[in-house]
């Protein structure tokens, strides 16, 4: 009887499925998988999964002897010699993990029915697929306000030399209708880009590598479900000090600084991105924010100044996420709520330690918007 | 006169009382106090400040090295401190106790700022889950004030030597 291979894959897969989702908790707050990400999937390891295997007992007894013995002498049995050193096994020890790649949008999913999270409903014009003729191709027909002067007058001179009508001394070139070219168009799909997500992170020396750490995994976690919402979502990265700038992934990822904190610089930088490259009207916004909240005292009314007027006004949703530090959870956050109060844009999460992350992410997306 | 012995004889003169500012200038230096509590043997201070304008037009690299070399030598507070953030805009140099104190009543940290301009300032503050963090009294003994008051001087002379 021949067994059905893809049948026992797919139950393969639905067993290693159920441990990524029975350890999601645990992938999501120790952020194993940063660093991980493929261009499309996201390697897992999973505890090794077991084989059944027979195991040969002893029998009761021990096989034929051979060797000095006499004729009459008991045969032991195996192991009953004097204990020694062991040398070096040679075969895998229990530990070995098994990794798996599992799709971004999968893992993303998994997120959102363990963590509960509403779908993010796309809105804005740019939601809608549309189609744009782009002129990347060339006819032999076509009206002669788009004849392609270049690749006729070849055609043409191509024609003359090869039939000997060219005469370099008298260079006239006449093309004729089958040396014609005339520019065409393709239909291409618009790209179905209409969110974008900001991440800003306070890199100031109060930050440890350990308020980092819990920052980057909250950021992928969130990247992961926004992508699953959004087709071609645009992010992009900022880090401050008391300085600002727009960096890559990488930088965001792995940068460590040691300044003083002020976010107005990263708020007036993210201002700045939003203006050239992301216009209110055609693009959904997230902006997630990380920091201690330990911001040097005269900065917050500057920082509130342009929440209120550049970046809250054009976002879905503002998120600012509190780590506490070894010197306890800034004054931010306080700050922040006592100036905007009920503000509905407005998500304030404290992320006490890495077990906090979960349940950030969910105050986060939890709101669908 | 030094600034140490200047500041001990107006603080022997508010022992046993409660609140009290005391302001000291020698030269171009200024100290300044403000003291919870004073008793003969130790002081409780909300903040001790040591202001100058010798500290005026100073690089921050010079300031820094000079954090550096304030948190070497104020090894004495029970908590080690280390420059923590560098506000390069103000020319500002934070440092604070690393690690923090952390027992049941909260967590508590003393901060100093190191300002171009300037000045030296240490503040202790308590902060508890959910609340702001608040100024508290620094309880130090009086030779370990003292002590504290020469660290700031020689800090400031070292800067101007730059």
């Amino acid at each position: 009887m021949i067994l059905d291979i893809e049948r026992d894959q797919r139950r393969f897969k639905e067993i290693v499925r159920g441990r990524i989702r029975e350890n999601l908790r645990k992938y999501i707050t120790h952020g194993e998988m940063i660093g991980r990400r493929g261009k499309e999937t996201v390697s897992i390891p999973i505890p090794q999964l077991d084989i059944p295997r027979f195991r040969f007992g002893d029998n009761g007894s021990g096989g034929v002897g051979q060797g000095d013995g006499e004729v009459g002498d008991p045969v032991g049995k195996p192991g009953d010699g004097p204990a020694g050193a062991g040398g070096a096994g040679s075969e895998p020890g229990s530990g070995h993990l098994l990794e798996v790649e599992v799709d971004l949008d999968e893992l993303a999913q998994m997120l959102g029915d363990e963590l509960e999270l509403p779908r993010i409903e796309p809105k804005g014009t740019a939601s809608i697929t549309s189609k744009k003729a782009k002129y990347n191709s060339i006819r032999q027909t076509g009206p002669e306000s788009l004849r392609h002067f270049k690749r006729t007058y070849l055609n043409a001179l191509r024609r003359q030399i090869s039939t000997g009508t060219y005469q370099p001394d008298d260079p006239y070139i006449v093309p004729i209708k089958s040396d014609k070219q005339y520019r065409s168009w393709n239909e291409v799909p618009l790209p179905e880009v209409n969110a974008a997500a900001v991440y800003l992170m306070d890199v100031s020396g109060s930050m440890t590598d350990e308020q980092k750490q819990i920052v980057r995994t909250e950021a992928f976690w969130i990247d992961a479900w926004l992508t699953k919402q959004y087709k071609g979502l645009e992010t992009r990265y900022i880090i401050h000090d008391a300085l600002a700038k727009e960096v890559d992934e990488h930088t965001f990822y792995h940068t460590r600084e040691s300044g003083g904190t002020r976010i107005s610089s990263a708020y007036k930088v993210c201002a700045e991105l939003i203006e050239k490259s992301f216009p209110v009207s055609d693009w959904n916004l997230y902006i997630f924010q990380f920091s201690d909240g330990d911001n040097w005292g005269d900065d917050n009314n500057q920082a509130f100044e342009l929440l209120s007027e550049k970046l809250m006004p054009a976002s879905n949703l503002f998120c600012y996420g509190q780590v506490e530090s070894p010197y306890g959870s800034g004054d931010f956050i306080d700050a922040l709520r006592k100036q905007f109060g009920e503000e509905e844009k407005l998500v304030l999460s404290e992320i006490e330690d890495r077990e906090g992350i979960y349940n950030s992410i969910k105050m986060f997306l939890g709101k669908g918007k | 006169m030094k600034l140490r012995d200047h500041f001990h004889s107006e603080l022997q003169a508010i022992v046993g009382q409660t609140n009290q500012r005391i302001t000291v200038t020698e030269g171009p230096r200024t100290l300044r106090c403000e003291v919870d509590q004073c008793d003969p043997m130790a002081v409780a201070l909300y903040e001790l400040v040591l202001e100058t304008d010798e500290l005026a037009h100073i690089e921050v690299a010079v300031l820094q090295q000079a954090s550096q070399s304030l948190c070497d030598r104020v090894n004495y507070l029970l908590e080690p401190i280390s420059p923590i953030e560098t506000d390069i805009d103000g020319c500002i140099i934070q440092m604070r106790s690393s690690p923090p104190q952390q027992n049941d009543a909260g967590r508590f940290y003393y901060e100093l700022l190191l300002r171009r301009g300037g000045s030296i300032a240490l503040v202790r503050y308590e902060k508890q889950p959910g609340a702001i963090r608040t100024r508290v009294a620094a309880t130090l003994t009086r030779e370990v004030l003292g002590r504290l008051i020469e660290d700031f001087d020689a800090t400031v002379a070292e800067i101007s030597k730059n």
